[in-house]
């Protein structure tokens, strides 16, 4: 391949100056906003444990790690599918794009009824916020996060409903990657909220 | 070859590479899951669950979020904040082996 068209090819890729942010650098302040909160949340978490080792250990044998690990499984395929839709809409691939998206808004379904279950079965064993110290870091924590899919979920369907009318083009995608860091970054808290909450003992 | 086509081909290899993440984030996930389905725990299986965390957490805003084209201060705060939280939370589990 000859420099030129290398070049070219770079200059295709995105419009934006090499080295900036993907997608709208405001919605980049709002993730490491949520992530600093979600971290403080992580931390007070490790150290309330750390007071309480048994409370903590015997409480989190009641957690289903299957639902934790399949929601893992969920969102990271959910992200992966995202990725997909920026690369479509690069090559100016509308349908393509809004198809990758629709398929990562059904995933985050798929999280958001599993949760419910999970939900359920705690509230329905009388757990509630004031059980004790576990159950109020597991509920605040992983409701917060919940929210964040909702939301996530909101943003995905303005997006698709932009793409699927062709708002988007392989000039002009930057809608599709400000979404797209918002549920990358529901992602990457999980990924740290499962090992954390469901697993370490 | 074509302009068009060596940049189509260039953006597989892209899609190539993003599927060869996901995968690998699947295989970690399950990692992390046959380690909590085990029983495991201690301090060594702890950090070791932590450091999955912190691969799994580097691939998805590297390669996903598409940090590795973004200036080294973007990556360097995702980096420092997976080192923070993580280094911490590790702390705090020794702190409660006491």
């Amino acid at each position: 391949m000859t420099k030129n068209s290398s070049m070219q090819i770079a200059i295709l890729q995105s419009d934006r100056k090499s080295g900036d942010l993907p997608g709208d650098l405001a919605i980049w302040i709002f993730i490491f906003a949520e992530m600093l909160v979600f971290g403080v949340l992580f931390v007070a978490y490790a150290f309330s444990r750390a007071n309480d080792v048994e409370l903590f250990n015997a409480s989190q044998q009641t957690l289903s790690q299957t639902a934790g690990a399949l929601n893992t499984l969920v969102l990271i395929s959910s992200s992966y599918l995202v990725v997909r839709a920026v690369s479509a809409i690069r090559k100016g691939c509308s349908t393509d794009c809004a198809r990758w998206l629709s398929g990562a808004f059904l995933l985050g379904g798929v999280f958001v009824a599993i949760k419910l279950v999970e939900f359920y079965a705690k509230f329905s064993a009388g757990i509630t916020l004031s059980t004790n110290t576990f159950y109020m870091f597991y509920l605040a924590l992983t409701f917060f996060h919940f929210m964040h899919v909702i939301m996530g979920m909101i943003i995905l369907a303005f997006v698709i409903a932009k793409a699927r009318r062709g708002g988007y083009s392989a000039h002009d995608y930057d809608g599709v990657e400000t979404g797209a860091s918002f549920w990358h970054m529901v992602d990457l808290l999980w990924i740290i909220l499962f090992p954390l909450v469901y697993v370490i003992r | 070859m074509s302009f068009a086509k060596e940049a189509t081909d260039i953006m597989m290899q892209n899609n190539r590479f993003t599927t060869l993440i996901w995968l690998a984030l699947v295989a970690l996930t399950l990692v992390t899951f046959a380690i909590g389905e085990a029983g495991f725990a201690g301090k060594h299986v702890m950090l070791g669950l932590l450091l999955i965390a912190l691969i799994k957490g580097q691939m998805v805003s590297n390669y996903f979020m598409g940090l590795k084209q973004a200036d080294f201060l973007w990556r360097a705060i995702m980096l420092i904040y997976y080192l923070l939280v993580g280094g911490l939370i590790a702390a705090a589990y020794l702190l409660g082996l006491q």
